[in-house]
C-alpha cells in the first residue's frame, strides 16, 4: 500500500451520531467474539495511562482527580474512535485503606509516571495447606487477610468462625471478642474501603456514560474476573516460588486446593455475570505459558482445571475471555479443542499465525500488534503490519485488533492514529 | 566426589540430597568437595533446562536444595574455594518496574553456568546501574523489564552508561515482557533474549570471545 492511497481514505465514522457509533462498534466486537465476520476488523484500545500521556499529565494525576481522568480518557477516545476502550486500572484508595501488601500504585508507592503493578508474596505458607483444605473460609478470614492487609491484622483475634454455628451461646463469649479494638479497627477499615470502592464504581458508571456520549463503548469483557485455579493458588497465596515447590513437593495437596478454588470461582462468576447482566468472564493467565512448566506438569496441574472452568462457564451461557499471557505456541492444541466459538483468546507473545491456523476455528483471537512498533513506528511499517494482520488473523472474522498487552503506555500518539486508521481501512470485509 | 549426591540433585530428590550432604560432612568429607558435587548436580539441572526437559519448578527446587546444603556446609568452610568465573554480570530490573521473576531465573542460570552475578534487584535507578558498573567493572550488563514502560528506562540506562564513559567496556543485553529487536534498537542495547538460556549463551559468546 502506498502513502498516496492512504491519503485518499476517508474515515467512515465521520458524520455518524454517537448512538449509531455505539451500536455499530459494540456489535462489531460482539460479532467477532462470537466468531462472526463483522463489517470490518474491530479494534480495542486500552487507552488507560496513555490518555494521561496524551494530555501531558502523570499517571498518578488520573487517580488524584477523577474529573481529569474522565476528561482525558474521553478526549483520547474521541481522537482515535476505537471500537471499545478501557480506562486506567482501578483506584489506589481501597488498597491504601486496607494496607494492601500486594499492589503498588503510581503516585502512592511508585513514581507518578509508573504503572500499577502486582507485588507477589508468599502469604500462604507450605504448612498452611492442611488448614486451607480443612476450613478454607476460616483460613481466609483469620490467617490470610491479616497477613495480606496490614489494616486487617486484627482479624486474627476472631474466634474460630465455626463458633458462629453455636448460635445464641456464641453471643456470650464470641461477640465481645468482636468488640476488641484490633478487630474494630479492621472492621472500620473494611467499611471505609467498601465506601471508597462504591464511589469508584459510581465514577466508573459516569465515565462509561461520558464515553457512550461520544459513541465509544467500554471493553466488552468486563463481567466477572476469575483465575485459572493454578494461578489463583499462585498469585495471591503461595507466590511463584511456593507454588512451583508445591508442584514438586506436595502435588496432592495442590491438586486438592485447586479443586476447591475452581468450584467457588465458577459459582462466583456465574452469579456475578447474572447480577451484572454481562455474559463474559475475564480470565488472565500467568503461569500456564510455555517455559514455566513442562507439558506433563501442564496436563496435570494447569490445563484440566482451566478447561473445566471454561466448560462450566460456557455451559452457564458465559463466554470466557482468556488472556493467554506469555507464549502458548507449544500448548495451542489444547486451545483448539475448546468448544467452537464459545471463548475468546487474547494473546501476548505467541506466534499469531500458528494460533490462527491451529485455534482459529475454536476461538476469537485478540491481539497481534507489537507494542514496540506502535511505540515508535515508522508509519509505513505500522500500515504494512496492520494490513498483514487484517489479511491473516482477520481472515473469515473472529478477530479483534489490539496490541500484545492491550495497553499503549509510552506510544507515539501519531503512530497510534496511523494504526487505528489503517485498521479501519484495511480491516473492511468485502 | 559423591555421585549419589550429584544424582540426587539432578533427579530432584531434595530430601535425599540434603540428607546425603549432611552424611558426607559427618563422614569427614570436606565442605569444598560437597559444594563441588552440588555444582556438578546443578550443571546437570542446567543442561536439562536448556534441553527443555526441566522447567522453572525444577530450577526453583534445585535452588532450594543448594541453599539448604550451603546452610549445612558453609559454617564448616575454612577457605574461599570459589573457582574462577567465566565473567561478571551486573543484572537488574530497570527503574519503575518491580517484576523480578524473569530476572531471578536469569540470575540463577548465569550463576550455575559459571558467571559472577551482581543482582541489583528491582526498580533500579539509572544512577545505581552506573555506580555498579563503575564499581564492579562487569563484562555484561543485563537489563530486565516486564512493563512496556520499561523500554524508556532501558534506553535511559544505556544512555547514562554512555555518558559516564562506561558503555564501551560492557556488552548490554535486555529481556523480559514484550522485548524484541525493535526494543533492543530503541534502547541501544547489544542484544535481546527471550529466555534465561539466551542470556547465558549471549554472556558466554561475549566473554569467551574476549570482547570485554
Amino acid at each position: 500500500m502506498t502513502e498516496t492511497m492512504a491519503s485518499t481514505w476517508v474515515n467512515p465514522d465521520l458524520g455518524k451520531t454517537p448512538e449509531e457509533l455505539l451500536v455499530e462498534r459494540s456489535t462489531r466486537i460482539k460479532t467477532a467474539y462470537a466468531m462472526g465476520q463483522p463489517d470490518r476488523v474491530p479494534i480495542s484500545l486500552g487507552l488507560g495511562y496513555f490518555s494521561a500521556e496524551l494530555a501531558g499529565v502523570s499517571h498518578a494525576d488520573l487517580y488524584r482527580d477523577w474529573d481529569l481522568q474522565t476528561r482525558v480518557l474521553v478526549e483520547a477516545a474521541r481522537r482515535y474512535g476505537p471500537d471499545e476502550t478501557l480506562g486506567p486500572w482501578h483506584d489506589p484508595r481501597p488498597s491504601t485503606t486496607l494496607g494492601d501488601r500486594m499492589t503498588r500504585w503510581p503516585g502512592w508507592s511508585l513514581p507518578d509516571t509508573s504503572s500499577y503493578q502486582f507485588d507477589e508474596h508468599e502469604f500462604m505458607k507450605a504448612e498452611d495447606y492442611d488448614a486451607f483444605l480443612s476450613d478454607m473460609s476460616d483460613f481466609a478470614i483469620r490467617t490470610y487477610l491479616p497477613r495480606a492487609f496490614s489494616e486487617l491484622e486484627g482479624l486474627q483475634y476472631l474466634p474460630p468462625l465455626g463458633m458462629s454455628l453455636f448460635g445464641y451461646y456464641n453471643i456470650i463469649l464470641g461477640l465481645p471478642a468482636v468488640g476488641a479494638p484490633p478487630i474494630q479497627k479492621a472492621l472500620a477499615a473494611i467499611q471505609k474501603a467498601a465506601g471508597e470502592q462504591a464511589e469508584w464504581i459510581g465514577m466508573s458508571v459516569a465515565q462509561a456514560q461520558a464515553l457512550a456520549a461520544i459513541g465509544v463503548p467500554p471493553v466488552t469483557w468486563l463481567g466477572a474476573l476469575t483465575e485459572a485455579p493454578f494461578d489463583f493458588m499462585s498469585d495471591t497465596l503461595r507466590g511463584m516460588r511456593g507454588i512451583f515447590l508445591d508442584l514438586r513437593q506436595r502435588p496432592d495437596k495442590l491438586l486438592a486446593a485447586e479443586k476447591k478454588v475452581l468450584d467457588f470461582q465458577v459459582d462466583y462468576a456465574i452469579a456475578t455475570c447474572r447480577m451484572l447482566g454481562i455474559p463474559y468472564t475475564f480470565i488472565p493467565l500467568h503461569r500456564g505459558s510455555d517455559g514455566f512448566m513442562s507439558i506433563e506438569q501442564f496436563e496435570k496441574f494447569y490445563w484440566p482445571q482451566l478447561e473445566e472452568m471454561q466448560l462450566r462457564l460456557i455451559d452457564a451461557g458465559i463466554t470466557p475471555v482468556v488472556y493467554y499471557e506469555g507464549i502458548w505456541d507449544q500448548r495451542v492444541e489444547y486451545l483448539a479443542r475448546l468448544p467452537k466459538g464459545k471463548s475468546v483468546g487474547m494473546f501476548q507473545n505467541s506466534n499469531m499465525k500458528l494460533i490462527k491456523e491451529t485455534a482459529g476455528e475454536a476461538m476469537c483471537i485478540v491481539g497481534g500488534m507489537p507494542n514496540s512498533l506502535v511505540r515508535s513506528g515508522p508509519a509505513s511499517a505500522i500500515r504494512e503490519k496492520t494490513h498483514e494482520l487484517c489479511e491473516t488473523l482477520g481472515k473469515g472474522g473472529g478477530y479483534v485488533m489490539a496490541t500484545y498487552v492491550n495497553e499503549l503506555e509510552g506510544c507515539d500518539p501519531d503512530m497510534v492514529g496511523v494504526w487505528v486508521d489503517a485498521t479501519k481501512e484495511y480491516g473492511v470485509y468485502r | 566426589m559423591s555421585q549419589a549426591l550429584i544424582d540426587a540433585i539432578a533427579e530432584m530428590e531434595d530430601e535425599k540430597a540434603v540428607r546425603l550432604a549432611g552424611e558426607l560432612l559427618g563422614g569427614g568429607e570436606t565442605p569444598l568437595a560437597i559444594l563441588e558435587d552440588c555444582k556438578a548436580g546443578m550443571a546437570v539441572v542446567g543442561d536439562r533446562f536448556e534441553r527443555g526437559e526441566y522447567f522453572v519448578p525444577e530450577l526453583i527446587l534445585a535452588g532450594e536444595m543448594l541453599k539448604q546444603i550451603s546452610d549445612i556446609v558453609k559454617p564448616h568452610l575454612t577457605q574461599d574455594g570459589d573457582a574462577p568465573k567465566l565473567g561478571k554480570v551486573v543484572l537488574g530490573t530497570v527503574a519503575g518496574d518491580i517484576h523480578d521473576i524473569g530476572k531471578d531465573i536469569v540470575n540463577f542460570m548465569l550463576d550455575v553456568n559459571g558467571f559472577e552475578v551482581h543482582d541489583l534487584g528491582v526498580d533500579v535507578s539509572v544512577d545505581r546501574f552506573v555506580e555498579a558498573v563503575r564499581a564492579e567493572r562487569p563484562d555484561v550488563v543485563a537489563l530486565s523489564g516486564f512493563l512496556t514502560l520499561s523500554y524508556d528506562a532501558m534506553r535511559d540506562t544505556v544512555a547514562a552508561l554512555e555518558e559516564a564513559g562506561l558503555r564501551g567496556s560492557v556488552k548490554i543485553m535486555i529481556g523480559g515482557g514484550t522485548v524484541d529487536d525493535q526494543v533492543r534498537a530503541f534502547a541501544g542495547a547489544d542484544a535481546f533474549g527471550l529466555n534465561a538460556m539466551d542470556a547465558v549463551n549471549m554472556a558466554k559468546s561475549w566473554t569467551t570471545a574476549g570482547v570485554a
